[in-house]
């Protein structure tokens, strides 16, 4: 029954993603990414990973992409890049690294050892609660740092002189 | 495969289940609110459809259904069709985390009375609480009207800011209980004996402001204000396209969010046996329409804050106030060993 589950997940993950590149409208686009993001929250949640799925959706899928939504929807439409045909000289340099990174991860996937789960967790949010604030507690603090200065500056640049 | 078929039928009724009692409620609280405001109002309401006025949900379903489809020039059409959706479908889910009652059995199987038990049940209710934003975004921008799309920007900021202040006030109530489970946060005032109301007042302040901010009602609701911006986002929408952004916001969310409150602060379905097997049901439904009814008679007798100053309370004092709540929280569960 899996592979249904996640085959029907994993085409649309493919179709949003291509969807989100090939399409001109930008909040077309940012729409087929948000259905990207969201089909990712769902193989999350149909690997049992329940707390990432729950973070992915509130996070990524309303924190991030509702501020790219936000200014994409303000822009007056006169000033959008018009589309300009195909970048072909871009294409030709960016195509081969695709192809290489494709070949690379494909070997992994055939031939690689993936990390094994190590049986089933009952309760997800409370053990990675407790890996944060015991094995990893001082790169959580430095990350929760960062943030913070990230914030207060955005705060100060985003404030009118007064 | 025996054991999965039943697993899956199981669901479908009780998805069936909840979705037939979410839209209908939906429908009726609409007729609830008009009579509630009528009286408010010193006048009767609806009377004239059927006893009481009560098949006027009906005759408004009919009207709204046989309206001519106008759609404004230069919308553009797949996202001004998908917003509503937008709109409807997280409200909808929404009712999916909610516990109604304790487990039973039938027919030797034993069943819960909700449609996902999960343990991050109060994560997906803040996820589709977020979620929602983009049913108001779309719906504005996609009208290509500058007053649906005002509505839908102030509505954008407030849904941001009060989601938020929404997740940290809960956070109290989950280190009171120990999960995120919905079914477990019962089973924890349960065990206690009393309800989370009275250890965490505070918390249940804000979660009411919050939950009057995201279903837009008065004192928040200057998304709409129809005196200025005449139900802002969804000003260009007509007919039953009209229909389902209200029904959405205004009463799914309502409803929706005063059982997970009721879940949260209230004991769930804890109770007096009064009514045998029933009683459970009754209680959690006694407690979760005494909520609505409190968030409709609020919105018929509150002014209307102005838009700036809903964000910046949210911002300067909600926030404080919910962080100081949870290290509160945190010491006192500590030194008690909660």
């Amino acid at each position: 029954m899996d592979w249904i589950v996640f085959g029907t997940l994993a085409i649309w993950l493919i179709c949003s993603v291509g969807g989100a590149i090939l399409v001109k409208n930008p909040v077309h686009s940012i729409l087929f990414f948000l259905s990207s993001v969201l089909a990712t929250a769902a193989l999350f949640l149909s690997l049992g990973a329940e707390l990432i799925a729950g973070l992915q959706i509130i996070i990524y899928a309303v924190a991030i992409v509702v501020f790219y939504v936000l200014v994409i929807t303000t822009i007056p439409w006169e000033k959008i890049k018009k589309f300009e045909g195909v970048y072909f000289k871009e294409l030709s340099i960016g195509f081969p690294v695709v192809l290489i990174v494709f070949l690379l991860m494909g070997y992994m996937v055939v031939k690689g050892e993936f990390a094994q789960s190590v049986g089933k967790i009952e309760d997800n949010v409370r053990e990675v609660g407790k890996t944060l604030f015991t094995s990893y507690l001082f790169p959580f603090e430095v990350a929760s740092v960062i943030l913070l200065v990230a914030m207060i500056g955005a705060i100060l640049l985003g404030r009118k002189e007064e | 495969m025996g054991e999965f078929l039943v697993s899956l039928i199981v669901a479908l009724i009780k998805i069936a289940v909840v979705l037939g009692v979410a839209l209908g409620l939906g429908a009726y609280l609409t007729w609830f609110e008009r009579k509630l405001a009528g009286h408010i109002q010193a006048r009767l309401g609806p009377t004239v459809v059927g006893p009481f006025g009560l098949l006027q949900p009906l005759a408004d379903g009919l009207k709204l259904m046989t309206k001519e489809s106008i759609v404004p020039r230069g919308a553009d059409m797949p996202v001004y069709y998908l917003a509503i959706m937008m709109a409807v479908a997280p409200a909808l889910l929404l009712f999916s985390v909610i516990p109604f009652g304790p487990e039973f059995e039938i027919f030797g199987y034993s069943i819960k009375p909700i449609v996902a038990d999960v343990n991050i049940a109060i994560l997906i209710v803040f996820a589709m609480g977020s979620l929602a934003v983009y049913g108001t975004i779309f719906s504005g921008w996609a009208s290509n009207s500058k007053y649906a799309f005002i509505g839908s920007l102030r509505k954008a900021s407030v849904i941001i800011a009060y989601e938020v202040v929404l997740g940290f006030a809960v956070l109290g109530v989950i280190l009171l209980a120990g999960t995120m489970s919905t079914v477990g946060i019962v089973e924890a005032q349960l065990e206690k004996g009393i309800w989370f109301i009275f250890y965490q007042p505070i918390a249940f302040v804000l979660y009411l402001f919050c939950m009057l901010a995201e279903s837009g009602r008065v004192p928040f609701d200057i998304q709409e204000a129809e005196a200025e911006l005449v139900t802002g986002y969804s000003v260009e929408y007509g007919g039953m396209k009209f229909g389902a952004l209200p029904l959405a916001e205004w009463y799914l969310n309502v409803v929706a969010l005063s059982a997970i409150a009721v879940v949260l602060f209230f004991g769930g379905w804890s109770g007096p046996q009064i009514l045998g097997p029933f009683s459970p049901y009754f209680w959690f439904l006694v407690k979760t329409f005494g909520l609505v009814f409190f968030v409709i008679w609020l919105h018929w007798t509150l002014p209307r804050f102005q838009a700036r100053d809903v964000t910046e309370v949210a911002w300067k004092i909600m926030l404080p106030l919910a962080l100081l709540n949870i290290i509160a929280t945190a010491v006192a569960v500590y030194i008690t060993g909660g």
